[in-house]
Order: structure tokens, then C-alpha cells, then sequence
């Protein structure tokens, strides 16, 4: 994998699947959160602010904040930290279809 | 579903309880909103120096592994995925998540754990500004890099011991640094309060800590240490620990580029001038408080107890409280370690068992033993004054009892 964010580790053994952010295709590790995913391809920017426009991204990474909402397989406000992505699974950065800048920063 | 426990939170407090319950004969459910069992075991990866030899590596998720493990094979429910968003009666627990119906239970068991506080510094909402307990779990549990250039604000027992983590990940780390002396999110953050608070750390690092400054000197003299760090620089596993700068402001347009530093007197007034550093990512510590909301919906009395980390349930030393039915255990009732946490899974189960007339494994009085020992082997204090909390937590309880 192109993962360029990866760590050492046993992960090698893990199952690869394909999935889409924003209709890009990018890969994952089976089972991992959708945020972890997205953190491995450099990709740090998974919404904007629904009123300023601002980026947002990972902040507690286990539930509690609410940052990296995002739209997975047609259901809006979904935690990516906490759920992990399927085989072609779909996710958007909004469910209104803002966009913003939302092109790899890394 | 009705089950005899219901316990919220699968963390080392709520499995640890559901092994003990489910191994004495009663049926128990476990219900976690994560998406595996494990709670903030999942990211802990640590020596610990006062462990047997065999046991000095802590590796927090073999521990979570191998407690799932033992709780499915006694037959334990667990429901992962899914937010309790509401108990009521005794007891009904409702879910969101999963499409599942309400799980009642004679007895309700609340291990919900703790939450970081919030640290807000000009930039924060900045992509690679992350909280230190995500930059654990990603290390830790996810092996992905948080970042390829972090500088971590608030220097405590827990952004230390997950600095040392990122390290031996190998994760570039830049420099350390006090959070902002504000006078919300400074308050007993000064470079003084920050080097007194040091000692409680030698535990977790002591060939790195206390050779460099001694834990005499830290105790008797933490003004002198923290004036003599003005020019001379600590180091910890190579990475400059910046006892005497201060965060100030978080930059860049569309991610972290760079983080402002200020110079701060020993009583963290601004001194000299700011510096700008640049990198990719930000950690912020703050500590953390209980997570108290469905203690509060079940209708438990709340103390507000600083010493323990906030406001957490009046609770007994046993893990009862004085609505009938409910329990608690772990950093619900105060924040302290993994190990802590799990005496008093083991502690709770054995009141629980105890109240509904079963005979357990193990008594009340020896669980409640195993978590005094548990605290004194503890390889990191999160709280300075937790043992205290825990004796006025006592008094109040035993005050409120003899009043019936």
C-alpha cells in the first residue's frame, strides 16, 4: 500500500479493501476506523464547518467530539473514528455535498 | 434483552466486572459504543518498573484481547457499536446504533470512563490538531503516524508517557511545551505547579527523569528546578521538554503549519519574546474528567471532587451508591490507571454478586485490598492528590449512610 503514514508494525498480515472519500479510491486496512484510513493517506481534512467553511478533522479520536463526522454509505454524521469502512464503502465529506478543498494536503 | 448486569463501557473496569459476574453464575451484557472492546487499554503500550520482571511490558491490547476473549467464553453479551443514550427503571438501557432493543437488567454497572478536557488555543480547530488520547490510540492501536513533525502543549503524566510511546513508534517529536497560561487553561500550569508535578512521573520513566533531575530535587526544591531550567534545557528520549515556554497560537490555512512559543516566568507570567515552530501536527493534554452523564440520568448524587479529576457519583469504597441497583467502577469514580481500573471491575462485580445473595470467588474486603495495592503499584499518578479525594469521597459516603 502507498500508505505513506504507516507505522512498523505486524499490520502487514491485516486484508486491504478499497474504498472511496470524496470519490477518490483509496485503500484501508479491514476492520481499522475510516479515520485511521484517511490519517494513513495523508488525507488530515475529512469536513468543513457547516457555518465558517473551516477544515476540520480528527480531534479525540474516540467518539466524544463529534469532529470527523462525514456521510459513509448514504447516512450523514457518522464518527469515522469509530466505524470502520466496508469494501467499496462510499464516504462523503458532507451530506449537503459542500465540498470545500478537500484535495490531499501531504 | 434481559440480562441480570447491565454494564455500560467495555473498557479494563466494565470486562474485568463481566468476566467476574459471568464466572459466578450470572448472565451480564456489555455495551460499548467503539468498535472493539478494550477502552483506552486499546492504546497503552508501556514498561512499567515496578511490574514482576516477566510482566514489565504493559501491552494494553493483548490485555483487552485476551479479557474479550475470556468474557465471550463465559458467555457474556457484547454489544459494540452502539450509544446508550438512555437508562431509566431499574433498569432499562436504550441503544442507538444497532437496531437493538432495549436491554433491561436487575443491576446496572456503570464503567464509562473518562473524557480528555478541552485545551482551546488560537487554532485548534486546525486539521492536526489532535487531543493526546488520539495521538495514543492512532500510535498504539491504528500504527498510523499522526503526523510527520508534532509538538505536544501540557506537560503531564500523560502526554509524557505518550511522548515516550510516539518515540518508540517512531514518530518525529519536536519539543514539548506548557499549554497556554490563560487564566482558564493555565490555572496551576505554571512552569513552578508543572516541575512540582514532575515527581509523579518518575515512576513511568525513572532512569530518564530522575537522572536528569532527581527526585530530591523535584520535591524539596521544584522553584530552584524550574528557575535553572530557564537556560538549561530537559531532555527526555531526546526530546527538548520546554519547562519555561508556553503555546500561544496554533498556524496555518488549511492545516497546522507552525506553533507559536512564548517564554513564561517560573509563575507563568509572558517573558521574552514568541518563536514560531514549524510543524504538521499538534497534541494537545489537558487531562481528563469522569464521564458522569448517565450516573446523572439515573438519578445518582454527584460531588464535585478536584482531587478525583471533576465531578464524579457518591460512591463507597465498595462501588455501591445509593440508588439500589446501581454500581459504578473505573475513572467514573475518579481518573487513575488500567490496573486500577480493573480491581475495581473485579471490586463492583463482588458487590454486585454480594447484593443479589450470590457467593463470589472472592470477597468484598479482599477486592477492595487488591485496589488499594493496585493504586500503590501504580507506575503513573494522573491526579497528585488522588489518594486524598478517595478518603473525603469515604467520608462523605459514611457521613450520608449514618444519616440513613
Amino acid at each position: 500500500m502507498s500508505n505513506t503514514l504507516r507505522l512498523n508494525s505486524s499490520s502487514n498480515k491485516l486484508e486491504t479493501i478499497e474504498f472511496y472519500f470524496n470519490d477518490k479510491k483509496l485503500n484501508g486496512y479491514k476492520g481499522e476506523p475510516i479515520a485511521a484510513s484517511l490519517l494513513a493517506n495523508g488525507i488530515k481534512t475529512i469536513r468543513t464547518c457547516e457555518i465558517t467553511g473551516e477544515n476540520r478533522g480528527i480531534f479525540c479520536g474516540i467518539g466524544h467530539c463529534y469532529e470527523c463526522r462525514a456521510e459513509v454509505d448514504g447516512i450523514p454524521n457518522v464518527r469515522t473514528c469509530l466505524t470502520p469502512a466496508r469494501q467499496g464503502a462510499k464516504v462523503f465529506s458532507q451530506a449537503s455535498g459542500i465540498k470545500g478543498d478537500m484535495e490531499d494536503e501531504s | 434483552m434481559k440480562v441480570d448486569v447491565a454494564i455500560i463501557g467495555a473498557g479494563p473496569a466494565g470486562l474485568t466486572a463481566a468476566v467476574e459476574i459471568a464466572r459466578n453464575g450470572l448472565s451480564a451484557a456489555v455495551i460499548d459504543e467503539y468498535y472493539r472492546p478494550g477502552g483506552r487499554l486499546l492504546g497503552q503500550y508501556y514498561e512499567d518498573p515496578y511490574a514482576p520482571a516477566d510482566q514489565r511490558t504493559w501491552d494494553g491490547k493483548k490485555e483487552a484481547d485476551q479479557l474479550e476473549e475470556k468474557a465471550r467464553s463465559l458467555g457474556v453479551h457484547i454489544f459494540m457499536n452502539v450509544t446508550v443514550w438512555a437508562v431509566s427503571g431499574k433498569w432499562r438501557v436504550d441503544m442507538a446504533g444497532g437496531d437493538l432493543p432495549a436491554i433491561t437488567s436487575n443491576v446496572l454497572l456503570l464503567a464509562t470512563g473518562s473524557v480528555e478536557k478541552a485545551l482551546p488555543v488560537p487554532g485548534w480547530t486546525l486539521p492536526g490538531v489532535i487531543s493526546v488520547g488520539a495521538a495514543q490510540t492512532f500510535t498504539n492501536l491504528h500504527h498510523v503516524a499522526v503526523g510527520k513533525k508534532v509538538m505536544m502543549a501540557g506537560i503531564d503524566p500523560l502526554s509524557l508517557s505518550v511522548m515516550i510511546e510516539l518515540k518508540n513508534a517512531g514518530v518525529h517529536v519536536a519539543g514539548m511545551a506548557l499549554p497556554p497560561m490563560s487564566s482558564v487553561t493555565g490555572k496551576n500550569k505554571t512552569p513552578l505547579q508543572t516541575v512540582e508535578r514532575l515527581q509523579d512521573v518518575a515512576g513511568l520513566a525513572p532512569n530518564l527523569l530522575v537522572r536528569k533531575l532527581g527526585k530530591f530535587a523535584l520535591k524539596r526544591f521544584p522553584k530552584l528546578t524550574a528557575s535553572g531550567l530557564r537556560f538549561n534545557l530537559l531532555k527526555v528520549n531526546n526530546v527538548p521538554i520546554h519547562l519555561r515556554k508556553a503555546i500561544v497560537k496554533i498556524e496555518g490555512e488549511k492545516n497546522v503549519e507552525a506553533v507559536t512559543l512564548q517564554s513564561v516566568s517560573v509563575d507563568g507570567k509572558p517573558a521574552g519574546k514568541t518563536e514560531s515552530v514549524e510543524v504538521d501536527t499538534v497534541c494537545l493534554s489537558n487531562g481528563l474528567y469522569p464521564l458522569i452523564d448517565l450516573a446523572q440520568t439515573a438519578g445518582c448524587r454527584l460531588v464535585d471532587m478536584p482531587e478525583l479529576g471533576g465531578t464524579v457519583p457518591l460512591h463507597g469504597p465498595d462501588m455501591t451508591t445509593k440508588v439500589s441497583g446501581l454500581f459504578v467502577a473505573g475513572n467514573i469514580t475518579g481518573i487513575e490507571g488500567a490496573k486500577v481500573a480493573m480491581a475495581q471491575g473485579r471490586l463492583a462485580a463482588a458487590s454486585i454478586l454480594q447484593s443479589l445473595g450470590k457467593q463470589a470467588a472472592i470477597t468484598v474486603d479482599e477486592a477492595m485490598t487488591e485496589v488499594t495495592n493496585a493504586r500503590e503499584k501504580a507506575p503513573l499518578r494522573f491526579l497528585p492528590d488522588i489518594e486524598e479525594g478517595r478518603i473525603k469521597m469515604n467520608k462523605i459516603w459514611e457521613a450520608e449512610s449514618a444519616h440513613g
